[in-house]
């Protein structure tokens, strides 16, 4: 049983891995370039975290973020695995490895999602004024004049 | 005639606990090879030196060993071309069953695996299969391989799996897969793509550099990866 265990990890771990591979690999190299063409050359150099929450929040990016979110700890776990086939030979801990690493693709994948999903523009502003207007309606209540 | 130092692996599993080198000073003619010099030592120096030959001009493959690091036919390989002291190992990878004598059945196994022989079963035609200039070339320098295992000992791939089919299973695999007599990829695929097949080469190109019949292994996998591919779309 752990013998065939041991064989498991990629799926077949044959052409459809390989082809995966190479597709995810593509989508990671789009979205690094997309990445750079707009964070660093398009708005002028300018990076704010208002102006970069901004454009995160909107549907298109959230879905482009969520598709390079995929393509990369796909890209990732599968890279781990292979390279956990190439230099663990016993069975047990094989199983451990590879199970822990697509644990490890899994948990990312979720908290990823979650903050590509519920990411709204602005939040640390808002978020900084309330605070700010918080310490000065402390510092006011002490009878200090601002 | 000058004199050449040999280090030699020696490891008898039955006696031994841990294998040892032992070295030689052997008086060699110029135009000797490596497995010239091994006879000499076998000969006339110490009988219990144990290894595999048979041909002695490049073709059978019996004599692959690592000299000096790098896996190399014996009978090939020129003492004049090699300096200094002449390590010689048995192929890596391999269950020593003494000295450079290794067990090949891993090898032969992973080689039955692709089914290296002619698959076709239409009807026999009236003379025979014609194949063309042109349609020979697409094999390549396949056909020369000469099953020495080098390649193979040499793939770290095949190191770390032992399920690995290796290159030379690969070179077999691809020089039916081209051939175009041959209609068995539909028998072979499930061998070559999967994990332990076509898809566990890294291109490392050990393979490349090991083959002392200079073929690239490395090259034909990947076509032979490329066609998998374009099977299955």
């Amino acid at each position: 049983m752990l013998k065939m265990l041991a064989r498991t990890g990629t799926g077949s771990g044959g052409s459809n891995a390989w082809v995966l591979q190479r597709i995810s690999g593509l989508l990671l190299v789009v979205a690094l370039f997309l990445h750079y063409l707009f964070l660093h050359f398009l708005n002028g150099g300018d990076v704010t975290w208002n102006e970069v929450t901004t454009r995160l929040a909107s549907p298109l990016f959230k879905t482009i973020d969520l598709i390079f979110l995929v393509s990369v700890l796909f890209h990732a776990g599968q890279g781990l695995v292979i390279n956990i086939h190439d230099y663990i030979h016993r069975p047990a801990p094989r199983v451990i490895l590879v199970s822990l690493a697509w644990l490890l693709m899994i948990v990312l994948l979720i908290t990823g999602t979650v903050t590509i999903v519920t990411l709204e523009p602005g939040f640390l502003q808002e978020m900084q004024m309330g605070q700010a207007a918080g310490v000065i309606d402390a510092i006011q209540s002490q009878g200090v004049a601002l | 005639m000058p004199k050449r130092t040999f280090k030699i692996f020696r490891f008898n599993p039955e006696t031994d606990s841990k294998p040892s080198y032992k070295t030689y000073d052997v008086e060699c003619e110029g135009w000797w090879t490596v497995l010239d010099a091994l006879n000499e030592i076998k000969w006339f120096v110490d009988g219990t030196v144990t290894y595999r030959r048979s041909c002695r001009h490049g073709i059978c493959g019996s004599c692959a060993m690592m000299i000096n690091g790098k896996n190399d036919l014996a009978c090939e390989l020129q003492i004049k071309t090699l300096k200094g002291t002449i390590t010689v190992d048995p192929l890596p990878g391999f269950e020593i069953y003494r000295d450079l004598a290794v067990n090949m059945d891993p090898f032969y196994a992973a080689l039955k695996r692709v089914k290296p022989w002619l698959i076709n079963n239409d009807p026999y035609p009236s003379k025979e299969r014609i194949q063309s200039p042109e349609e020979f070339k697409l094999m390549g320098d396949s056909i020369a391989c000469i099953l020495c295992a080098a390649c193979t000992s040499s793939c770290p791939s095949f190191w770390s799996d032992e399920q690995y089919l290796g290159p030379a299973a690969l070179l077999k695999a691809y020089r039916y897969t081209f051939d175009t007599r041959d209609k068995g990829l539909g028998d072979r695929i499930d061998a070559l793509d999967n994990k332990h097949g076509l898809w566990r080469c890294h291109k490392i190109t050990n393979c490349y550099h090991a083959c002392p019949k200079h073929l690239n292994p490395t090259e034909q996998i990947s076509k032979l990866q490329r066609r998998i591919i374009e099977e299955k779309m």
